[in-house]
């Protein structure tokens, strides 16, 4: 069994912001302590079904992880070391907010074997945290990193999200420059995706905001690239760059089709071709957890031509590339020709162009 | 025992739309308890489902209404351009016309129309005003306009409310009293006009036929003349509304006939049904037409498997549908189809609405276009498809369908009707001023011009006051250009279409810049052209799409994302390709639609 990773999804935030469609709700906190136990319970219900899996990596996402107490973090992810075959080196990661931390929590935090820190900090221009509806300025990410570093994180992630209504280029490339000044080890970089279920989704669809632009947003992932790789960080996956050796372990286990547990309201987990998930709304999870249930709400199983596609586009998405032999040459030379793909070693790989395109490229490659 | 000759009045009701006919008619079959109240609903002889939503009296029917020891069959005739021909036919019916006005409305280019049809066809006209009971209605000045139209005393124009039904048994009084009896001999030969023909499934072809020499008995073998069909008659009746047997339908009468034959082609409007056997077949009655389609359209069907499905469905509109015919057509960009001779634009919309709400069928149907004949070296082609049309100028000359056009405006637009009409090529013949404030002007205007939302620009132009209606006006010769349009070098014969010369740019701009919009970005930049054989005349640029990726994909959820991909797939799949482009099915929809269509 190859290298698994342990995902915990944390559904609670401060606030909702307008863009994010992930699931996460703010003003359930009277929630949090059962909803620990819900996850210490289900952590029992479901190890027995991965015995004998090493695991490399944990991820504690959300939501917001750090709205819960570091104590309760620590008792998680003692609980988690205690039924799951976790390797001493895994790499265990937390998302966290700028406003949700300080220097005594992430001591805490870091001192539970939480060794990577995962850091919202969207952007360094007030107005565009503003337009996404950030709480946070551009001061308490500074704040946030330099807590960490002083309570010893030494690898560290800033998120970061391009394309906003409002934002130019100049403005983009300060922040991506504001962002390497604080010399973080690794960086992601998303271009904002309207989701049609979410309050900025509605607005868009009502005509209230524009959609963002493709091609500002091109134009972005260009000035990202030349920023970031002048700065040392390699791109690994269409929106991850990292400092050599800094890759993030556990997404690439998403990337790289590796069987993942997924504990939490809503969690997916994966393994052998078939994924599950667990039902969404908190309280359901809970209650079929405390029921002694596991609190699965649906499953799929790939069929070949379903893994063959996942396989194609997340192999295309981490720059691995797929091999050549796997499509008929007439699939792929155009993309070629056209400089959307290259050819190295007997793998076709999507050139910076072709990353923008890779739906395009999936599609052709696989139709 | 059949009603003596003296006591029959045959007559039709000729009205502008909207001006009251079929609630007069509704009117007459209540006070002649032809119809009784309890059955009695509104727009009665209106019968098919299309017909009544639409408001459009589509079949002429005969209806026997029984009042004062007189047999009075009210004929109804369509009210649509695009059926000239079948009003002329039910006019032939006749010997008078009640002549219909709304009273606040006044005289409409329909109204003068049919009069001068009606006219024509000898018969005795009975002018009224309707609507006299509208707060709007003018009554004086109505009658002031159409007594100076008739050459008549106003005093002595009827005035009525079919609504109320103020005025209307007058109004039958008069037509007993003014219309003619029909003349015919019993004896003679049979000669029976056949006024309109529709198709039931279950009895075949019946047809509606005044007798005008002879008698028709209700079992016989009758022959068509112009069809030279023969068959077994099954059953004469009259609609009284109801249709209802009788032994036969003498001289001078008006009914039904069920056919025995199977196919409306059979048995056309205007032709003449005889008795079989040489010693009792008479001559051919005057007047008799085939139908001939003034507007084609491509139909194809949008998912290209339903081809035999529409094959099949227009097999069966054909059968009730006299008028209707096609040939197969092959498109590069939509694939097989059809394309479709129509009366009018109208009639393609019926045909239209009918495949798709009757045979479940979806359609993109291709800009209507006429009929153009094509010279060259001596030799004339008839060319019903713009992509037929040889490209470049290469013909010594074309020739294309026009029409005698009557408008009748208020004054205070007829500037702005002059400009509609040499804007559209159109040249003037005469204008007249019905009054001071109403002018009746002609025109005699390309009818590809018309075809291309001539009538609504002359609506909103005039505030929906002026009126319209036209004629076939025989063929002339036009500067005419085949205008393609290329994606990506590719011409797409779908977007083919012939214009005049002048027009072209403005034609080919248009085009552009709408598929500009319509086509999605593609993985290169594609050139949209419209060109005149080599010659490019416009030309925009749908940009290289540069960003399709989905940007986050973690948190484990992978199969959200790949359901994305295979939404995209699935999209892709059903995309036309033109060359190298991708089109999807939409943009052929919008980019055909012309604008606004030419309804009334």
């Amino acid at each position: 069994m190859s290298d698994a990773g342990i995902y915990v999804h944390v559904p609670f935030c401060l606030t909702r912001c307008g863009y994010c469609y992930f699931h996460a709700y703010a003003g359930l906190d009277e929630l949090k302590p059962r909803y620990l136990r819900a996850l210490l319970t289900e952590a029992e219900l479901t190890a027995p079904g991965w015995d004998c899996t090493p695991f490399v990596s944990v991820f504690l996402g959300g939501g917001t992880p750090t709205t819960m107490a570091p104590a309760d973090l620590r008792a998680l992810l003692v609980h988690l070391r205690d039924r799951f075959l976790l390797a001493d080196d895994a790499e265990i990661s937390v998302e966290a907010n700028p406003d949700t931390v300080d220097e005594a929590s992430l001591h805490a935090l870091r001192d539970a074997g939480y060794g990577r820190l995962s850091m919202g900090a969207q952007s360094f221009d007030p107005a565009v945290l503003a337009s996404l509806e950030r709480i946070h300025q551009p001061a308490s990410v500074r704040a946030a990193f330099g807590a960490a570093r002083a309570a010893g994180y030494d690898n560290i992630n800033l998120d970061l999200i391009y394309g906003t209504d409002g934002e130019s280029i100049e403005s983009w490339e300060r922040t991506l420059r504001e962002a390497i000044a604080l010399a973080p080890e690794h960086i992601s970089a998303y271009a904002l995706t309207i989701e049609p279920a979410t309050a900025l989704g509605r607005q868009v669809a009502a005509r209230e905001r524009p959609a963002p632009d493709p091609d500002v947003q091109a134009d972005m992932f260009s000035v990202a690239c030349a920023v970031l790789g002048d700065a040392g960080y390699r791109h690994y996956e269409v929106s991850n760059w990292a400092k050599p050796g800094f890759e993030c372990r556990h997404n690439l286990g998403y990337w790289e089709r590796r069987p993942y547990v997924g504990l939490g309201a809503g969690a997916h987990a994966y393994r052998d071709d078939v994924r599950w998930w667990n039902v969404r709304p908190p309280e359901g999870y809970m209650d079929r957890v405390e029921a002694g249930e596991l609190p699965i709400g649906g499953s799929e199983s790939l069929d070949p031509s379903d893994a063959y596609l996942e396989e194609v586009f997340l192999k295309l998405r981490i720059l691995e590339g797929v091999p050549a032999s796997w499509f008929e040459p007439a699939r792929y030379e155009a993309f070629l020709d056209s400089g959307l793909l290259e050819a190295a070693f007997g793998q076709l790989v999507p050139t910076e162009r072709g990353m923008l395109l890779l739906n395009e490229l999936v599609l052709g490659l696989t139709a | 025992m059949p009603t003596d000759i003296s006591h029959i009045r045959n007559f039709c009701i000729v009205a502008h739309i909207d001006h009251g006919k079929s609630t007069l008619a509704d009117r007459m079959l209540e006070l002649t308890h032809t119809v009784d109240s309890r059955t009695m609903r509104a727009q009665y002889l209106d019968r098919m489902d299309l017909e009544r939503e639409r408001g459009i009296t589509i079949k002429a029917q005969a209806v026997r209404l029984l009042h004062d020891g007189y047999e009075l069959n009210l004929i109804d005739t369509p009210g649509h351009v695009d059926f000239t021909y079948e009003v002329s036919r039910s006019l032939a019916a006749c010997e008078g016309a009640i002549l219909l006005v709304d009273a606040a409305q006044g005289l409409e280019a329909q109204t003068l129309a049919n009069y001068h049809l009606a006219r024509d066809a000898g018969l005795v006209i009975v002018p009224v005003l309707n609507k006299i009971d509208l707060p709007a209605a003018e009554p004086d000045k109505r009658a002031d306009e159409l007594g100076k139209l008739l050459d008549r005393d106003p005093g002595e124009i009827l005035r009525v409310s079919a609504k109320s039904g103020f005025g209307v048994t007058e109004l039958l009084r008069e037509v007993i009293a003014v219309v003619p009896p029909p003349v015919g001999d019993a004896d003679a030969p049979l000669q029976a006009l056949i006024f309109d023909s529709a198709f039931d499934t279950y009895r075949g072809v019946i047809t509606y036929v005044r007798v005008k020499a002879g008698r028709l008995p209700s079992h016989a073998t009758i022959k068509m003349l112009a069809t030279r069909v023969t068959s077994e008659a099954e059953e004469t009746g009259v609609m009284a509304p109801e249709a209802t047997p009788v032994d036969a339908l003498g001289p001078g009468e008006v009914g039904y006939l069920v056919t025995g034959l199977k196919d409306v082609h059979h048995a056309k409007v205007g032709d003449t049904i005889t008795l079989a056997g040489k010693a009792r077949a008479g001559e051919p009655l005057p007047g008799y037409r085939e139908p001939k389609p003034m507007v084609w359209s491509g139909l194809f069907p949008a998912d290209g498997s339903d081809y035999s499905d529409l094959r099949e469905a227009l097999d069966k509109l054909k059968l009730s549908d006299s008028a209707l015919v096609f040939e197969p057509e092959t498109s590069h960009a939509l694939g097989f189809g059809f394309r479709v001779g129509f009366l009018g634009l109208l009639h393609m919309d019926i045909v239209r609405e009918r495949l798709e709400r009757e045979f479940d069928l979806e359609l993109i149907s291709t800009a209507p276009n006429v009929e153009f004949h094509v010279f060259k070296a001596g030799d004339e082609a008839i060319v019903h498809n713009p992509a037929e049309m040889p490209p470049g100028g290469d013909y010594d000359r074309v020739e294309e369908p026009v029409v005698y056009a009557t408008v009748i405006t208020p004054s205070d637009y007829l500037g702005a009707v002059f400009e509609l009409c040499q804007g559209r090529r159109g040249e003037m013949v005469d204008m007249e001023y019905l009054t001071p404030e109403r002018v009746e002007v002609h025109y005699v205007l390309p009818l590809a011009e018309i075809v291309f939302d001539f009538f609504d620009q002359l609506k909103s132009r005039t505030r929906g006051y002026a009126s319209l209606d036209y004629e076939p006006w025989g063929f002339q010769e036009s500067k005419l250009v085949r205008v393609d349009v290329l994606l990506h070098g590719e011409p797409v014969d779908a977007f083919s279409s012939v214009v005049h010369r002048d027009k072209a740019y403005e034609y080919g701009k248009r085009m552009v810049e709408r598929l500009k919009e319509l086509i999605p970005r593609q993985l290169f930049d594609v050139a949209v052209q419209a060109a005149i054989g080599s010659k490019v005349i416009a030309r925009e640029t749908v940009k290289a799409k540069r960003k399709d990726v989905l940007a986050k994909c973690y948190g484990g959820d992978i199969t959200r994302k790949r359901k994305l991909l295979e939404t995209q797939k699935k999209g892709k799949e059903r995309m036309r390709r033109v060359g190298k482009v991708d089109v999807p099915q939409d943009a052929f929809i919008a980019a055909l639609r012309v604008d606004e269509k030419a309804k009334r």
